[in-house]
């Protein structure tokens, strides 16, 4: 009982002296009012304001930067991943069309492509030309 | 009835005679700074800096340090003055408060990641000196006064956290509550409490390692 009076009571006589340190820690009014009215105190305060100005106007930038590229690479990634698609169907169907033969190609709604294998697939022989000749110059003689 | 009219202009138009020969209020001055005019914020300036300093020099005695923070204070008002909405006349220079005591945690707090400008240990003829004050009768009362315990002080509150001093200096040298201190440092008025209860305790260890 007597240890807990003793201990309290050094308690508060160590709980003063420390408010006592604290307060004498602190400069008084004259001392802050000297240490305020420094020379050109406010004068650089506005070079410190005005870099703390461009400081922040140049991570604005930077930050509207991200932005546009925030919104900007998603759309090339996109657009990378069709043209991808793209080049990759065309190379596919260009490969098959290697081994596609003549009754593939003629489709009914490509009519070009019919008449060339035609064209291709029709070539006179000498004996075509002979018989050719040879009518006309009977249908002739006929007259 | 001209006389009447008359009378009735003179009344009317000597309040604003009397309006404008007294002193714009700060939140005037705001109003004038948001419309960048920069005379306001240099009036602002002049009006409230003694307060930032005395602020200032509850924690730091170097003029350096104090000008370091009168400087911080004003530049973090300067950009924040959008965000001021008060519109109560002594807003103003709590809000200022408010920064500069956040200024001068943030300081506290670089200090003690750079242990090279934490305060020299405390010499043998300081611990002598504060040896005899913790002996004494009535002690604290002459601590105050002694030149030699503001070096003391320095060096025995250097070695609490900053959260400790912080709460320390609002409580016995400015005086605030522990509502007003909750408010300003955005804490719980619990959690001034228990901080203000170690802080003390860290206080009594230190000293009592000289007695």
């Amino acid at each position: 009982m007597i240890g807990k009076k003793n201990e309290r009571s050094l308690n508060e006589r160590l709980d003063r002296i420390g408010r006592a340190f604290v307060r004498a820690s602190g400069l008084n009014d004259e001392e802050a009012e000297s240490a305020a009215s420094s020379p050109f105190l406010y004068a650089r305060l506005r070079s410190r304001i005005a870099a703390e100005r461009a400081r922040r106007e140049a991570g604005e930038s930077w930050f509207a930067l991200v932005g546009v590229a925030w919104r900007t690479i998603p759309a090339m990634a996109l657009t990378t991943v069709l043209a991808v698609t793209l080049l990759w169907l065309t190379s596919t169907g260009a490969g098959s069309s290697t081994v596609f033969g003549d009754e593939s190609l003629l489709g009914a709604s490509d009519n070009g492509i019919e008449q060339v294998v035609f064209a291709d697939g029709r070539v006179l022989s000498s004996d075509d030309v002979l018989a050719t000749i040879m009518n006309e110059d009977g249908r002739e003689a006929s007259r | 009835m001209d006389e009447t009219t008359d009378n009735a202009d003179a009344v009317s138009i000597q309040p604003h005679t009397h309006a404008a020969a007294v002193a714009p209020t700060d939140v005037d001055l705001v109003a004038r700074v948001r419309a960048n005019d920069e005379s306001a914020f240099e009036e602002l300036f002049n009006r409230h800096r003694r307060r930032v300093a005395l602020i200032a020099g509850r924690f730091f005695r170097q003029r350096e340090q104090i000008e370091e923070i009168v400087q911080e204070t004003f530049t973090k008002a300067y950009f924040a003055l959008p965000d001021f909405s008060n519109t109560q006349e002594a807003s103003f220079a709590a809000w200022l408060a408010r920064i500069s005591f956040n200024s001068c945690y943030d300081e506290l707090r670089r200090m003690k990641r750079r242990p090279e400008s934490l305060a020299e240990g405390i010499s043998e003829e300081e611990a002598a000196w504060l040896k005899g004050r913790l002996r004494a009768d009535g002690a604290g009362d002459d601590i105050e006064a002694a030149i030699v315990s503001r070096d003391l002080a320095g060096k025995l509150l250097a070695r609490l956290s900053p959260e400790d001093r912080t709460v320390l200096v609002m409580m016995d040298v400015e005086g605030m509550s522990v509502n007003e201190i909750a408010e300003m440092k955005d804490w719980s008025a619990s959690k001034v409490k228990v901080r203000a209860h170690r802080a003390r305790a860290s206080l009594r260890r230190a000293l009592g390692k000289f007695l």
